[in-house]
């Protein structure tokens, strides 16, 4: 299914499963539907109906060469929720697309019932894998580095050099070099503390132990009245990396 | 859902495939049970998904492709063979539907 946003880009989008609605999302330059749908989705789906959906420039939605700020991602999420479901949803998002869930539940409170934020950095801008594996440089010099910092499953696709690593390659590339997102990530603001405070639903935050994002899990567990910090024993890509824990983490705090 | 036989399946998933990976070289790439979806197509994670999407669309939902391919490891998923998913979408369609 697809949707367009109010600026034009169509979003990609798919459902599966009944019940009370969950809203799922990936992260940005690697991610993209598939890191839910072949991992947690199903699973939540036995009891919920998911909605998954590529945000722009990812997966099968448009290649938007702008419009990866907070505010514009948070519009195009609200307009899948309300456009989709007329009751509230849990959210869950990987990575940056975490902080788009995040942004949301703060600004309409009304539209999220629970949020789970997996490797979520914060401030936004913190994500020091992404430097790591992009900032090195696409054109050669840097490869070697990217490559390191990449999950294992991503890395040798590349490593491969055939059609599946070419695709990612491109993909990262154009969003690297050809659109604004980079840009727009290190301008995001941080959260501050009192509005963290003030969150209304309740709050799952999930951590890779040796994850550069962890500081923030411990924050908003210090922050968030009630909130629930499970850390696993994995790096960044937690959906990649520790699928069954994490699942099982989600499936426990929807169900719940 | 009617009965399908495991050759009308290879077709239609074969035909499902071409579509998604929407190249040239596809039109033309033979397709059959041992074909790997990682070795010989190269497929992208996102193509196995709308792949899943396309199947479910004509097959319908108590094939539940999602709840299948998420029961697979990374290895298994890397290792799949077309095959293994037509046998799948066969064994189902053949099942009677309790909905």
């Amino acid at each position: 299914m697809q949707l367009t946003t109010d600026d034009g880009v169509r979003l990609h989008v798919q459902e599966l499963g009944c019940g009370p609605p969950i809203v799922m999302l990936h992260g940005m330059f690697l991610g993209n539907m598939a890191t839910w749908y072949l991992t947690a989705a199903p699973v939540l789906a036995r009891r919920h109906r998911v909605i998954l959906l590529d945000m722009r420039g990812h997966g099968l939605s448009d290649r938007a060469r702008c419009g990866y700020d907070v505010a514009r991602m948070t519009r195009d999420l609200e307009a899948v929720i309300e456009q989709l479901t007329r009751e509230p949803v849990t959210l869950v998002g990987h990575s940056y697309g975490g902080v788009i869930a995040l942004a949301l539940a703060l600004r309409r409170p009304e539209l999220v019932r629970k949020l789970a934020l997996v490797e979520t950095p914060l401030p936004p801008s913190q994500l020091q894998e992404m430097d790591a594996y992009v900032g090195g440089g696409l054109d050669g010099g840097g490869l070697d580095r990217m490559l390191e910092a990449f999950p294992s499953v991503v890395r040798e696709a590349l490593v491969g050099g055939g059609r599946r690593g070419r695709r990612i390659a491109e993909s990262i590339r154009f969003l690297w070099l050809e659109s604004s997102l980079p840009d727009d990530v290190r301008r995001a603001e941080d959260v501050p503390d009192d509005q963290l405070a003030a969150l209304a639903c309740p709050l799952l935050a999930v951590y890779g132990s040796r994850s550069s994002c962890r500081p923030a899990g411990a924050r908003l567990a210090r922050l968030v009245p009630g909130a629930r910090l499970v850390e696993l024993p994995a790096g960044h890509y937690l959906p990649l990396e520790a699928p069954g824990p994490l699942t099982e983490a989600l499936a426990s705090f929807a169900d719940g | 859902m009617n009965d399908r036989t495991q050759g009308q399946v290879l077709a239609d998933v074969a035909r499902m495939i071409r579509e998604v990976i929407a190249e040239e070289w596809a039109r033309e790439a033979s397709i059959g049970m041992d074909t790997s979806f990682a070795r010989d197509l190269e497929i992208e994670s996102i193509e196995l998904v709308a792949l899943a999407e396309r199947i479910n669309a004509v097959y319908g939902r108590e094939i539940n492709l999602a709840e299948w391919l998420a029961a697979k490891d990374l290895g298994e998923l890397v290792s799949l063979r077309v095959g293994q998913l037509v046998e799948h979408i066969a064994q189902c369609s053949s099942r009677p539907t309790t909905e």
